[in-house]
């Protein structure tokens, strides 16, 4: 596909930074002399898609998908209904997995090693990739056993209270919940239930967050508050961030990918560039809402 | 006129529909409830009539039953619905109560009847005290080794105790009945008590309820020793099983003031019980004579109607039903959260799997004197544990039972939202850590409803029993997992075909009220134990 050329090209950030070596997940058998040279051109990568075809049974829902998303930013996907713009993000902590029917070929790379390698351990990758979905899902738990939930599944070590604080106090959500702490999570509004999954999410340190709509069901204020949140955490993480809203695509992302109908990646570029100036005239189409 | 204007004729045009068929409908379905409730009514009043000898009693001892039990309770009843709190507290308190006799009565039957004071020190010092030790260091420690260990001491516990049963069961005889009882039930019992008094509750000190238990214990011996029915033993397992967790609930509805307005109900109830006793005797009044009383419950069965008695029979059926639960929870759950969670739902394996999920559906269908006569051939004929014994009786009602047990346990499980699954799965936890910590919290309700319902249906089957070779009448309960029994249900067809009027009426239906008795009771325990478990939920 022609567009991939572009989307490898794009981003400029003052990355002129060629260390690519270091981290757990690393695996020299990827960095090809090529890929070194891309790297150097733009900042590191963090999660990186090479043809990534996705099969529901007979039903192909990602097609050919190339792209590569930068680390400590906020890349968001749009596209309309049923483009495979969730597929694509649980396919990078393997949660299409669980469904039976899913099948995904070609390379999906998380800091240069290939997830979907024998040796990878779907379980210990999402323990480095947390995730936070469309509708707030909290545990029907205490709000302190929610956030200590990840810490305790994975045996962190450390002081539990003090954790528990420094991520509820990350998720914006301390000063409305610190002297509630025994309280069901589920008695939170759902902005708060929602800032409480983020909380959840970061309290086991991940390298990335993807969000799938993460403020569809919340209501204007609640989408904000969540708004700012995700910027914030793009100084520590990098966020992936699904979403049908365009404008807080353009508000919040760095990075834009445009997957249209049949699960097709058609652009992957600056938020910016994309929202201004799109390559396609079908993504230009969709954006100004002549379609989807 | 509203058709003068064009405007208004349009707004006013909304006509009538049609709800002729609507209403009928609603009427038959009205009318399909009131004939179940109303035939029900009738045939329980029937056997009430026969089991209390209501025939007997004077007009006046109805008008003072009215007046001591009906009137009151009713008003507390209609009192309840306005006051959700008052009814939720006289639930809590009689379900208590319930739970507590039919406790009672199954330690009685397990400790004493069947094992033997002696037996049961031994088995507790190699298998239930290292296990509730392990349990309580694991609740404080979270370390990985106490569940494996828990698992060795549940193997190795039985066997040792079992090698070395006769020098333990002398060191158990030195202490005496009483001795190992308050060792092995009342000190237990007393942390308990400390812990959900202190811990869960949190209301109140733990110190002084388990000093409480300790020493109501003590108090209670002599006192228990004023009855002949009531050995230091008995006395000690009702103790445990229900003086101290009835305190407990009693002090903490007692804590808050608002609840105080639920021991109305209780106290009405037993205040009228009371005057209903004693007024009628000192009006000389002529009451009931009931063919369900005491001696019903604790004498062996007779030729002779007022002596006899559905005793072996009741503890045949307790102990019984009690390795059924134990059974058929351990297995349907397991298999329910096998093919719920972990059996692979697509390709060949897939189809074997809805092959198994249908036929598990069918399995429940099947007449239960097939599922006898595979109880006769597998476990009495092959496995040889022997015709009408405890253990082949409970293994063959636990087959009966299980397919009720699992589809119930799969419905539940399945009933806990995906969107759970997929935030325990996506912040890294295993398939065990999801099922441990999200899945089971949640479905341990439901599994208990469905479980229940399936118990009852156990408890009152006669046919496979029948075929696997079960007594009709026994003259004195199992003696242990080998030993031959009768249920209640065999015993009541028996004497349903004993020629006398006084058996086929008034000992037949006093034998279909205890059974209706330990349904209740089983109820009730399901009730609490649904309650707390969504309680703990938060």
């Amino acid at each position: 596909m022609s567009q991939n050329e572009n989307t490898t090209t794009t981003t400029d950030e003052g990355g002129t930074d060629p260390q690519t070596d270091d981290e757990k997940l690393i695996s020299t058998d990827v960095t090809t002399g090529e890929e070194s040279a891309r790297a150097a051109a733009t900042s590191r990568t963090m999660v990186e898609a090479r043809g990534v075809d996705v099969y529901y049974g007979d039903l192909q829902a990602l097609d050919d998908v190339s792209l590569e998303i930068p680390e400590g930013k906020v890349t968001a996907m749009i596209g309309p209904s049923g483009c495979g713009k969730s597929t694509f993000l649980r396919c990078i902590n393997r949660m299409n997995d669980l469904v039976d029917s899913a099948r995904v070929e070609g390379d999906l790379l998380l800091k240069g090693k290939n997830v979907y390698d024998d040796d990878v351990d779907p379980v210990a990758l999402r323990r480095q990739v947390g995730m936070v979905f469309q509708e707030p899902n909290p545990f029907p738990k205490s709000i302190y056993d929610n956030v200590a939930y990840g810490r305790r599944i994975q045996g962190l070590e450390g002081d539990m209270d003090e954790e528990v604080e420094k991520a509820l106090r990350r998720a914006a959500l301390w000063d409305e919940v610190n002297d509630q702490l025994d309280k069901s999570g589920l008695d939170l509004s759902g902005g708060q239930q929602q800032r409480l999954c983020i909380a959840r999410a970061i309290a086991v340190d991940p390298e990335v967050i993807l969000m799938d709509e993460p403020a569809s069901a919340l209501d204007p204020i609640a989408t904000s508050k969540i708004e700012d949140l995700i910027e914030e955490l793009a100084e520590d993480y990098t966020v992936v961030i699904v979403t049908h809203n365009m404008q807080q695509a353009a508000r919040i992302s760095d990075q834009t990918a445009v997957f249209l109908t049949g699960g097709e990646l058609v652009e992957f570029d600056d938020t910016q560039k994309i929202f201004e100036n799109p390559e396609h005239d079908r993504v230009e189409d969709y954006i100004t809402g002549k379609f989807g | 006129m509203a058709t003068e204007t064009g405007t208004t004729t349009e707004g006013a045009a909304f006509g009538k529909i049609s709800r002729l068929r609507g209403i009928v409908f609603e009427y038959l379905t009205l009318a399909a409830s009131v004939f179940g409730i109303a035939s029900l009514g009738v045939l329980l009043g029937y056997v009430f009539w026969d089991a209390f000898g209501l025939q007997a009693a004077d007009p006046l001892w109805y008008a003072a039953f009215a007046v001591t039990l009906v009137l009151p309770l009713t008003g507390f009843a209609l009192y309840g619905r306005r006051n959700a709190l008052a009814g939720e507290v006289a639930l809590e308190l009689f379900s208590t109560v319930m739970a507590g006799v039919l406790g009672g009565f199954a330690l009685v039957v397990v400790l004493e009847v069947i094992a033997g004071s002696d037996v049961w020190s031994a088995y507790f010092a190699t298998v239930a005290g290292p296990l509730a030790g392990l349990f309580v260091y694991g609740r404080r420690n979270e370390a990985n080794w106490v569940g494996l260990a828990g698992l060795g001491a549940l193997v190795v516990g039985p066997v040792v105790g079992t090698v070395a049963l006769d020098p333990l069961t002398r060191v158990g005889e030195l202490l005496g009945g009483p001795g190992i009882y308050f060792l092995s039930l009342v000190l237990p019992a007393a942390a308990i008590a400390r812990y959900v008094v202190g811990d869960v509750l949190e209301f109140g000190s733990g110190d002084y309820a388990a000093l409480a238990t300790v020493v109501v214990a003590l108090v209670g011996v002599p006192v228990a020793d004023q009855f002949a029915a009531v050995t230091r033993p008995i006395w000690l397992m009702f103790h445990v099983a229900l003086v101290v967790p009835f305190g407990i609930v009693a002090a903490k509805n007692l804590a808050d003031r608002d609840r105080w307005i639920g021991f109305a109900g209780p106290l009405i109830l037993a205040g009228g019980v009371a005057l209903l006793v004693t007024l009628p005797e000192v009006f000389g009044i002529a009451g009931p004579e009931p063919w369900f009383d005491w001696q019903y419950v604790t004498a062996n069965p007779s030729r002779f109607a007022d002596q006899a008695g559905l005793y072996p029979a009741i503890i045949g059926s307790i102990f019984m039903i009690v390795l059924v639960a134990l059974l058929t929870l351990m297995l349907g759950v397991g298999a329910a959260l096998y093919l719920e969670e972990y059996a692979p739902s697509s390709g060949p394996l897939g189809a074997v799997t809805r092959f198994i999920r249908i036929n598990i559906s069918n399995l429940a269908g099947v007449p239960s004197v097939v599922y006898g006569l595979l109880g006769l051939a597998v476990f009495a004929n092959t496995l040889r544990l022997g015709f009408g014994t405890v253990i082949t009786a409970a293994f063959t009602l636990s087959l009966l039972i299980l397919p009720i047990v699992i589809i119930s346990a799969r419905e539940a499980i399945q009933s806990v939202p995906d969107s759970l699954r997929d935030a325990s799965y996506g912040m890294g936890a295993t398939r065990w850590q999801t099922v441990r910590n999200v899945i089971m919290p949640r479905a341990i309700p439901g599994i208990l409803t469905g479980t229940i319902l399936a118990l009852g249906r156990a408890i009152g089957e006669t046919a496979p029993l029948i075929m696997i070779g079960v007594a009709t009448t026994k003259f004195s309960p199992p003696g242990g997992l080998f030993g031959k029994m009768t249920a209640m249900p065999m015993q009541i067809y028996t004497w349903a075909g004993f020629p006398s009027q006084e058996f086929q009426h008034g000992v037949v239906a006093a034998g279909v009220v205890t059974l209706l008795v330990v349904l209740l009771t089983m109820n009730s325990i399901a009730i609490l134990m649904r309650n707390k478990f969504e309680q703990s939920d938060i």
